[in-house]
């Protein structure tokens, strides 16, 4: 509060005092303080409490207000008429009389007028209009944290949710234990029944290796029978690494084997001194030896069912090579099947087997000549057997027999003939089919060696080989081109070699067809026959390419020396003015020849014939050395001797 | 399975059927022919019992046939022609329509002493397969049936005039033009089904001349 004026002072100028109300805080706590500078060698110092806030000094203000005294004043003063009469009314009534429930009533009563006022107050300050009240809301500062509390609190929560976790983990890791546990012999026999099929007989389980449930037909039961080790190994050899559960199959299905097949080529002609009986010696590299006895149930498993499978393959060749009634019997010794393919060849197949046993005997080294396309062949007809035993075509007729092939069944309704039902029982027996497909890789092998050793060998027409990706375990083809160099584009011959099973089918350009037999003798007089042939081409396309006039061609000719295989072709030219002609002929064995005859110029005493155009009658012919040419080959040769005849004519013609 | 046709072969007064069959077999034989076992066509009759077919009030005549050409076939044809070409099992399906049952009359009967069959050599030339049967009706002799097959054309028209040549140096001049049965299929695929028509309308004919006095042995 400032006084602006003051009429004390004598001074015309005012003086302004500020008038402000005292500091009061209240004084929280007395302090006495140890001071050494001090007159009584300590200091008292006040602590005040800090003043309030606005909103503070609110609350504090409004807590002082006592609503219920206030009320109390104004008891009696309802607000409304019909109430005030009430009350007039019950309180000169009851007054005097001091009713019981009086006061039970009167708090009553005072509650009610509270509400009233307060739901009065809430609409006024709710409505629309905000001119009349407005509610502030009331801020009391909240009381301060208390840290260590806190941090209290967060740690015991933190350490609760670690052990939750830590529990989990525990069990986690016990379960994964459990899992990987060799130990445990049930966890095996699980994990067995899941690969294998299991029974239970008595007290022992057995088990089953064989192919049955997949459509074989050996007799063999494959039964193997799975134990605890423990009570194997009861002496206490208990080995670590190896799990409780152990497989025991039988004696004759251990260790490894495999079918071993060997094409061989014998030397001799007699089929009886050719058979090699000795040839059954057990070869087996190391690498599918024995089982180690610490395997593990699965591979000990797999190993003893390829025995299983080798001896079916074997069992199944052997009686059917007892069986079949062949011109040249199939022999069966011991472990080994041999069988003639071709004259001095001879497919011998054999089981090795070896139980592990005589691992330490020292085996003759041989080289193997082991055919694996043969093999896996062997394996793939078995499988193949063992799908059609118990896989028919899809939907039968339920009237029909079972085990039909759709085309049989529908065999009467079509009304197969005879023949055609023939040819459908026929089935080919595994050993003819390895047989077949021995041949046919014999024969490819053969016919290609030949055709490389001709193309290597021969260098005059060039000879290049393509063959078809496209085949089968029975039949590929190739084409051979003849090609002179120089001259690729120009003449070329070309034949296709179809090779069957055991004879070759060769066509050649102009669509002949030629069978030839195993024998690569055949093909090789084939292809140097051809090789003739397109000498005489070559010539006669040059020649027509110079203007010579060709006066007869012969692709076998009946004069001359006897070729010793194949025909030898012939090809006689004219020069262009008829003064010289050339005669060519081409053998497969004896080569290529050219003999010249020319006109007798010379000769002027002619009496009987003087005209010009008997001049070459009667002349002879000079065989023209062909190595005194120059030329890569015998086209160029051919064409420089066919360049220098016709230009050294006509020039002396015109 | 080529062209086939079936021709009768006459047999000439004061001949035993057996001399003729005899006579075809040595001509073939010369042309060359080699013998590929023997062949049989056979033919039941069976008819409909007509209390039992409310449908239709006249009997139905239904002919079962086999041939040794098709093993696995066996063929139904009716009397208006139609054919069916089926299994072998269906003999057992007619054998229960034979059966009496519960003492009502079957569906079918067969016909008694109507089993008519054509049994003989077969013989192969080059593409042709030549037959020569005797027909016999209930076990007695009844005339010759030649069958020629020419395997590689299965339509008739384009092998008939090479056909022709062959048949007529057995059956003279019968053979003069194709059997009535393929009259009316001249440019289509034969089918097996075609031959035993032909089969069945030569024994029909064989059947029907039972009335005339049999034929001199």
């Amino acid at each position: 509060m400032a006084a602006p004026y003051s009429q004390f002072s004598p001074s015309p100028t005012p003086v302004n005092v500020c008038v402000e109300a005292v500091l009061e805080s209240q004084i929280q706590e007395v302090r006495v303080v140890e001071k050494p500078d001090a007159p009584d060698g300590h200091e008292i110092q006040e602590v005040y409490v800090p003043p309030l806030s606005m909103s503070e000094n609110l609350t504090k203000l409004a807590q002082k207000i006592d609503f219920y005294k206030d009320e109390s004043d104004e008891k009696g003063k309802p607000t409304s008429e019909g109430e005030k009469e009430e009350e007039e009314k019950t309180g000169a009534a009851f007054q005097p009389s001091l009713w019981p429930w009086d006061s039970v009533r009167t708090k009553l009563r005072t509650s009610l007028t509270e509400m009233s006022v307060l739901l009065d107050i809430l609409n006024v300050s709710s409505s629309k209009e905000k001119r009349y009240m407005v509610l502030d809301p009331v801020q009391q500062n909240a009381p301060d944290p208390k840290l260590a509390v806190q941090l209290m609190s967060k740690r015991r929560a933190l350490q609760s949710a670690a052990s939750v976790l830590q529990s989990g983990a525990e069990r986690l890791r016990k379960s994964h234990a459990e899992i990987n546990n060799k130990n445990d012999f049930h966890l095996e026999l699980l994990n067995v029944r899941q690969k294998w099929r299991l029974k239970k007989t008595g007290t022992s389980i057995l088990g089953d290796l064989s192919y049955r449930s997949v459509g074989s037909r050996y007799m063999h039961n494959g039964v193997f029978e799975v134990v605890k080790s423990s009570d194997l190994t009861a002496e206490g050899e208990f080995l670590a690494q190896r799990g409780s559960l152990d497989v025991v199959v039988p004696t004759e299905l251990e260790g490894g084997a495999y079918i071993q097949v060997e094409v061989k080529s014998v030397p001799g002609n007699c089929i009886t001194d050719t058979m090699d009986l000795t040839g059954a010696i057990l070869r087996v590299p190391s690498g599918i030896g024995p089982v180690r006895s610490e395997t593990y149930w699965q591979q000990k498993l797999e190993k003893a069912q390829n025995v299983l499978f080798c001896k079916e393959i074997f069992a199944q060749l052997a009686r059917e090579a007892v069986q079949s009634k062949a011109s040249i019997p199939h022999l069966v010794v011991g472990n080994q099947i041999i069988t003639n393919v071709f004259p001095g060849i001879q497919l011998s197949i054999v089981l090795c087997h070896s139980t592990g046993k005589e691992r330490e005997k020292k085996l003759p080294q041989y080289k193997m000549d082991h055919n694996h396309v043969l093999e896996h062949s062997l394996h793939q007809l078995l499988r193949e057997n063992h799908f059609k035993n118990i896989n028919f075509p899809a939907p039968h007729p339920v009237t029909a027999l079972v085990g039909l092939t759709k085309k049989r069944r529908l065999a009467g309704p079509n009304a197969l003939s005879r023949k055609q039902l023939m040819d459908m029982s026929d089935s080919e027996s595994m050993l003819d089919q390895i047989i077949k497909q021995t041949k046919h890789n014999v024969l490819r092998l053969r016919t290609m060696q030949t055709i490389d050793g001709i193309a290597a060998t021969l260098s005059d027409p060039q000879l290049t080989v393509h063959w078809s990706c496209c085949n089968s375990s029975t039949e590929a083809s190739c084409r051979v081109i003849i090609t002179s160099q120089g001259y690729d584009l120009r003449v070329w011959h070309s034949f296709v070699i179809i090779i069957g099973v055991d004879s070759l089918k060769v066509i050649i350009k102009e669509g002949r067809v030629f069978f030839l037999s195993f024998e690569e003798k055949e093909l090789q007089d084939f292809i140097m026959w051809q090789v003739s042939q397109h000498q005489i081409s070559v010539s006669q396309n040059l020649a027509r390419l110079m203007g010579w006039q060709i006066m007869s061609t012969s692709t076998a000719m009946g004069v001359s020396d006897l070729e010793s295989s194949g025909t030898a072709s012939s090809l006689i030219l004219a020069a262009p003015n008829k003064e010289r002609i050339l005669a060519i002929k081409s053998g497969p064995s004896s080569g290529i020849k050219v003999f010249l005859q020319q006109s007798q110029k010379d000769n002027k005493n002619r009496v009987i014939l003087p005209d010009d155009k008997w001049q070459s009658v009667g002349a002879d012919y000079q065989q023209v050395d062909l190595s005194k040419f120059e030329g890569r080959n015998f086209a160029s040769k051919l064409e420089l001797l066919l360049a220098t005849f016709s230009h050294d004519l006509s020039s002396s013609s015109s | 399975m080529g062209v086939v046709c079936v021709f009768a072969c006459p047999v000439p007064e004061g001949k035993s059927g057996q001399q003729v069959v005899d006579g075809l077999q040595k001509q073939v034989e010369m042309m060359g022919a080699t013998k590929s076992g023997n062949f049989l066509v056979d033919c039941e009759t069976y008819q409909s019992n007509p209390q039992n077919v409310t449908q239709t009030p006249q009997q139905c005549v239904v002919n079962i046939l086999h041939n040794s050409e098709h093993p696995a076939s066996c063929f139904s044809v009716t009397e208006s022609g139609q054919i069916l070409v089926s299994d072998l099992l269906f003999e057992d399906l007619m054998s229960k329509l034979t059966m009496a049952k519960a003492g009502r009359e079957s569906f079918y009967s067969q016909r008694k002493g109507f089993k008519i069959e054509s049994r003989g050599q077969r013989y192969e030339v080059g593409d042709f397969i030549i037959k020569i049967g005797s027909v016999s009706l209930a076990s007695n002799f009844r005339g010759i049936l030649i069958e020629v097959e020419y395997c590689p054309c299965v339509i008739l028209n384009e092998c008939w005039n090479m056909m022709k040549e062959l048949l007529q140096s057995m059956v003279g001049n019968s053979a003069e033009t194709p059997p009535p049965v393929l009259k009316h299929k001249p440019d289509t695929v034969y089918t097996p089904s075609d031959t035993i028509l032909q089969y069945l309308d030569h024994f029909n004919n064989f059947r029907k001349a039972v009335s005339a006095p049999p034929p001199s042995r």
